[in-house]
């Protein structure tokens, strides 16, 4: 069960609008590396995790990427606001235009659309842990990126603000991973898979 | 306090009991961060109460109908801050 909380989680208010940065931005809504990707790769990962820690872990960073999501979502919802068909032209946000007009997709920057092909869910703890702090990683590369190309801060300030999340999961997912090993069998934590074998 | 004003205080207790909140995932038996934890608790359901009452509903299990549908919605320009 959920409950939505009528607010960002930090606030996204973008002066002037930008296609440009639209276009790239919308990787994080639904790029390989994004945020819809992140909590659904977290929500569905929780069923098999043996212990509460990281069953609780995995449920509250899910629930904050979702919140996440909305923030991406926020961003390129202003900065795709009011815009005219020779903006949209000359800023290459036709190729997006054509098929969404100004909604919000969860696509790829190269327009391939979301895909659960980039997660996994495989149903063993070390497999599982290890991804997560990789796709964190990846996601902290994909703001870095984003950075690199938007000089505008009041897109920046948000996408700063979750660059830095990106970085407090991963060292609450590594402390997970030390809290799984130290459950395990210390002599060879590929024994067994306490998700699976009993 | 201003609405916009009200989010922000929001927006900032919040973020700190929310960085507890993971922290203690991790660390549950750390005393000391769950009553930094009730602390901040304590603001935050004082300052819930207040933008409730002048801006209506903040969660989607709280009072239905007009207050809860009433622009702006977070994403909107203006929504959030």
């Amino acid at each position: 069960m959920f409950v939505y909380e009528k607010k960002l989680q930090y606030p996204v208010k973008i002066a002037n609008p930008n296609p440009k940065y639209a276009q790239i931005i919308i990787s994080q809504y639904g790029g390989p590396d994004g945020e819809l990707g992140a909590s659904l790769r977290y929500l569905s990962q929780r069923y098999s995790m043996p212990y509460p820690e990281l069953k609780g872990l995995l449920t509250d960073i899910a629930v904050e990427e979702l919140g996440h999501l909305e923030m991406i979502g926020a961003i390129v919802h202003q900065l795709t606001r009011n815009l005219t068909p020779e903006e949209i032209k000359r800023s290459g946000f036709d190729t997006y235009f054509v098929d969404h007009t100004a909604g919000v997709y969860p696509t790829a920057a190269s327009g391939l659309p979301w895909t659960a092909a980039s997660m996994q869910s495989k149903g063993d703890l070390i497999t599982d842990l290890s991804e997560d702090m990789a796709a964190e990683q990846k996601a902290r590369v994909t703001y870095d990126n984003i950075l690199r190309l938007v000089d505008d801060p009041d897109v920046r300030e948000p996408i700063k603000f979750l660059r830095e999340r990106e970085i407090v999961h991963f060292q609450r997912f590594g402390e997970g991973l030390r809290l799984a090993t130290d459950k395990m069998d210390c002599k060879n934590f590929y024994a067994f898979n306490p998700s699976f074998d009993k | 306090m201003t609405r916009a004003m009200l989010l922000q205080s929001l927006d900032a207790v919040q973020f700190a009991m929310w960085e507890l909140h993971l922290y203690l995932d991790t660390h549950p038996d750390d005393f000391t961060a769950l009553s930094l934890y009730k602390k901040y608790e304590e603001k935050n359901e004082k300052l819930i109460c207040e933008y409730e009452e002048q801006f209506g509903p903040l969660y989607s299990n709280g009072d239905p109908g007009a207050m809860w549908l009433k622009n702006p919605w977070p994403w909107d320009l203006g929504g959030s801050c």
